[in-house]
């Protein structure tokens, strides 16, 4: 039965490499056909997690293993493969399964001659497998290889529409963010195995979830909660790193839904619950977990209520309840943050997906109430005096200048340090070799996100001088290259 | 002691590209004709080191010689030097492959013979002296005006040829030195590469100082990076991404410096070590502002290979094996970026300026996958070997270095981030006129390009084929070190 866990995992695997591999080759794969490949792999996987789940029910089992072996070794260390199903991590792989095929159905409608049908599917199938194997994996080795899967295509999602500038710039900024918050994850792992040795979760805590306490204590589950911390912020978008949530909303709305109201910006918490021995063993780290939260939370829902778009307003409600859930983690609510992620993961979805028919809903919902409904729901915020009020509410319409703050206090910096080394070791080969030789590249300054793209945009109607050699005369398209 | 192999692979390997490189040089024939003759040479070249490799793989044993009556102990192969001969000719292979045709010439096919001849000598011979040799050949092409010189075309800036040229003076200088300063009657043993060394140390440290900064020369390792940048952005990038993955650096580290020199490796490799680091994060800081994709490919370039120096002076197994691991996956990743823009700019009929988003994915989508495969695998992405080989850096510095060891991840994402600004700029975006009359790969380039993604990834799906050689070099060295000797 054990095998179960890892036909799940393949499942999608093998679809993503089988749109991978066809369209490589140049087959010319139908959308149709896409659609079932991908409706029928997650409904077999969803079927296989039902299986999986009754008989962990039926047998009283707390965990499922599956050992496939060692992905390889060097002297003493090895990286083990290590799949498990336990009580944290069924839910979030049956949600994953089930709500991957609903947007997989749903976008084969949503993308229909989009361009680009088979990258979407493409990426939705590959973030499937990602996001399995982030929950299902039995050490935290495994699971930066899932974690970074889901940040990939999420970035490349966030990038769908890559003729248009403005989404590739998106897309690059959040994979920045994810980068730097990732070292925390990558350094946190490498931290546990010189601190215990090993990095299976049954090594690092002593029973399965939820029950088990962290065999790391003192100051090195600090260290390894707090750089787990810091990844879970990024992948979460906790403040301050949560300036690339509604960035994000560039991509297609299936995507926004699966990543951003459902499962990647989700995956940070899990790995939180996953680790919550570890955190709880340590006061500061939750301490640290639950301010991260509450700050997050007001910032969300401040925000999101300046917020003048039904994505970038899902985007900050979503933001609010993961506070939420952090700090439900650092207080040790363990069952109930998991309640909360699981419902939290299924009404965002349902309310991405329909964020495209909003005014259509809204007409609806006029025509059923006989007129324009009554506001509900106590505001408190009048409460507060009318200066505060208005200095929050510009508070709000700024985003909490996180982006500026970090980008003043930290981007800048390093990119004008970077700028005055290159200049510095222009000089001196200028000095050493002469100028004809060691011409100074053009070093604009760049852009105030700090990559080459972020530049004022071309006039429109450009027209550029560099034709491909065919154009440019001689002959026979692409004989020469 | 060492035991005969079954076939002279690496001499007949030698002989065929001798032959070869003499004919191209001196007989003038079509330069279509004489590519597909040296592109069958190569091919042979590298069914033979593959034949090799197997061989090393399969015999268990430590180390084993050329089966030559009297010669044969030139050459030596062992868990070192078993996967970089192979891995070198196919990427010499490749590279001619997927060479533009406007850029090759009978000297650029000459002197790209020149320097695989050479670096394969260097991998695979026992001779000190043949060493030093081969390393100063293979910058020959680079400092002659026979080979990559078209009219009006600099090879490479005069800086980085006095650099090179300072290289291969330390190297030979020091290599004299250490034959000279060892106690022995018998020259075989002062020549010959990889014994412990006893004599005058004063001369042994002279000589291991000099063969070291042979090495910070050759690498581009900080202060001495500054040629690297300037030869990508005006020199002939083929050839030049083929010497600088030739990795001879790291190469002489592991084969001469570690086991010649135990006691005085152990006191200053932590140093050099510590240099690498420091060039992998200065190069990745210089990087954040600059634009020209040939010199972001340098300055990522020399970032990721100083890992390699990072991890071959540890003392820690698992960063050993996982910087020669690093080696094969900087050696075809590199490859694929660099083949990848050579290709984009013999489309083009300017270079790429990276000023601008150019969409070129809109016309060449096939490149576009190859290209980020490629830079994704270059930094660690899952499933791919990279992942394998950052896993295990990334476990062995932090063992070693506590502290200096979190530059690798800092490093490592800052490093992804400039790969991904490489490719969107130049493949997303809104799409420039070319990239709409753009071709797409052809099919030379398909085939070598999908080969070289398939190395990456079957090498994520099943590391331990490509981890076994360099785990059993690793642990080989550490004996080395601590004087057990296998």
């Amino acid at each position: 039965m054990e095998l179960i866990i890892g036909i799940i995992l393949l499942l999608p695997a093998l679809t993503t490499a089988g749109l991978g591999l066809g369209w490589l080759v140049g087959l010319r794969i139908s959308e149709r056909t896409i659609a079932r490949l991908t409706g029928g792999c997650y409904s077999l996987t969803t079927g296989l997690v039902i299986v999986l789940g009754g008989w962990m029910a039926s047998n009283r089992l707390d965990t499922v293993r599956l050992l496939i072996g060692s992905w390889f070794e060097v002297h003493t260390y090895r990286f083990p493969l290590l799949l498990q199903i336990d009580r944290l991590s069924l839910p979030l792989v049956a949600l994953s399964v089930i709500l991957v095929g609903v947007i997989g159905a749903f976008s084969q409608r949503y993308m229909h001659r989009e361009g680009g049908y088979v990258r979407f599917f493409f990426l939705l199938n590959l973030f499937g497998t990602g996001v399995l194997l982030l929950f299902m994996a039995g050490s935290f080795d495994l699971m930066i290889a899932g974690w970074e899967l889901v940040g990939l295509t999420s970035v490349l999602l966030i990038g769908f529409f890559q003729q248009r500038n403005e989404p590739v710039k998106s897309a690059l900024r959040v994979f920045l963010v994810y980068r730097v918050c990732d070292i925390g994850l990558l350094t946190g792992v490498a931290m546990l195995h010189h601190y215990v040795g090993a990095a299976t979760v049954d090594r690092v805590f002593t029973h399965p979830w939820p029950d088990g306490a962290s065999l790391l204590t003192g100051i090195g589950a600090t260290v390894v909660g707090l750089l787990f911390l810091l990844a879970a912020m990024g992948k979460s978008a906790q403040v301050p790193f949560s300036g690339w949530l509604p960035r994000a909303m560039e991509g297609p709305t299936p995507s926004s839904a699966i990543f951003y109201g459902a499962l990647s910006v989700h995956a940070g918490a899990y790995l939180l619950l996953r680790s919550q021995p570890l955190i709880e063993s340590s006061a500061l780290v939750s301490v640290a977990v639950v301010v991260v939260g509450i700050l997050t939370a007001i910032h969300g829902t401040m925000v999101g209520r300046t917020a003048v778009d039904a994505k970038t307003s899902i985007a900050y409600a979503s933001m609010t309840q993961l506070g939420l859930i952090f700090a439900e983690i650092g207080s040790g609510l363990k069952w109930f943050a998991l309640l909360h992620l699981s419902g939290h993961i299924v009404v965002r979805t349902l309310q991405f997906l329909r964020a495209p028919s909003t005014l259509h809903d809204h007409h609806r919902r006029y025509s059923a109430s006989g007129g324009e409904p009554s506001t509900n729901g106590a505001h408190f915020e009048l409460l507060l005096p009318v200066g505060l009020r208005i200095w929050l509410y510009r508070l709000a319409l700024e985003r909490g200048y996180h982006d500026t703050i970090l980008e003043r206090a930290l981007v800048s910096p390093i990119i004008r340090v970077s700028a005055w080394l290159q200049y510095l070791e222009n000089r001196i080969a200028i000095a050493l070799f002469g100028p004809s030789e060691h011409p100074i590249y053009h070093q604009s300054q760049p852009g105030p996100s700090g990559y080459a793209g972020a530049r004022p945009e071309e006039p429109a109607g450009r027209v550029r001088v560099d034709q491909p050699r065919a154009a440019a005369g001689n002959g026979v398209e692409g004989t020469d290259v | 002691m060492s035991e005969p192999l079954f076939f002279p692979w690496v001499s007949t390997s030698l002989f065929l590209l001798s032959v070869s490189t003499v004919v191209t040089t001196f007989q003038m024939t079509g330069i279509e004709k004489a590519r597909r003759q040296i592109t069958s040479v190569m091919a042979t070249v590298f069914l033979l080191l593959i034949g090799a490799g197997i061989e090393v793989e399969r015999s268990g044993a430590a180390r084993l010689h050329e089966p030559l009556p009297g010669w044969g102990q030139w050459a030596v192969l062992d868990s070192l030097n078993g996967l970089p001969l192979p891995l070198y000719a196919g990427l010499a292979l490749g590279m001619i492959i997927l060479a533009p045709r406007r850029k090759v010439t009978a000297g650029w096919l000459a002197g790209i013979q020149i320097l695989t001849l050479s670096s394969i000598v260097a991998y695979a011979t026992n001779n000190l002296a043949l060493f030093a040799i081969a390393w100063g050949a293979s910058l020959i092409p680079f400092l002659g005006s026979r080979f990559f010189n078209r009219p009006g075309v600099v090879t490479i800036p005069r800086g980085a040829q006095l650099t090179l040229t300072a290289s291969a003076l330390l190297v030979i200088l020091g290599a004299i030195l250490l034959a000279l300063g060892t106690e022995s009657s018998q020259w075989s043993t002062r020549l010959s590469l990889g014994l412990p060394r006893h004599g005058q140390s004063v001369i042994l440290s002279l000589a291991f100082l000099l063969l070291m900064l042979g090495v910070i020369l050759r690498k581009g390792l900080f202060p001495a990076h500054g040629w690297v940048a300037p030869s990508f952005a005006q020199g002939p990038l083929i050839p030049l991404s083929l010497l600088f993955n030739g990795h001879l650096g790291a190469f002489l580290i592991a084969r001469v410096a570690i086991p010649a020199f135990p006691e005085i490796a152990s006191a200053a490799l932590p140093a050099l070590g510590d240099l690498g680091l420091l060039t992998a994060g200065y190069t990745a800081i210089l990087a954040i502002s600059e634009r020209s994709p040939r010199r972001l490919l340098a300055l990522l370039t020399i970032s990721q290979s100083s890992f390699l120096v990072a991890g071959l002076e540890s003392t820690n197994a698992d960063a050993i094996a996982g910087a020669l691991v690093h080696w094969q996956v900087v050696v075809v990743a590199t490859s694929i970026l660099t083949a990848v823009h050579t290709s984009l700019e013999a489309r083009l009929t300017r270079p790429i300026d990276g000023q601008e988003f150019l969409g070129l994915g809109k016309g060449a989508p096939r490149l576009a996958v190859f290209f980020a495969l490629g830079g994704l695998a270059l930094v660690g992405l899952p499933l791919t070997l990279g992942y394998a080989a950052e896993d295990l850096l990334l476990h062995g510095t932090l063992e070693t270095h506590p502290h200096l060891g979190i530059i690798l991840p800092i490093v490592t994402a800052l490093n992804a981030f400039h790969v991904m600004r490489l490719f969107t700029t130049t493949f997303l975006g809104q799409p420039v006129r070319a990239a709409l009359t753009i071709t797409d790969a052809l099919p030379r380039e398909r085939w070598v390009l999908t080969a070289a993604i398939l190395f990456l990834i079957i090498g994520g799906l099943y590391p331990a084929v490509f981890v076994h050689l360099p785990a059993r070099a690793a642990e080989n060295l550490i004996h080395s070190v601590t004087r057990i000797g296998p």
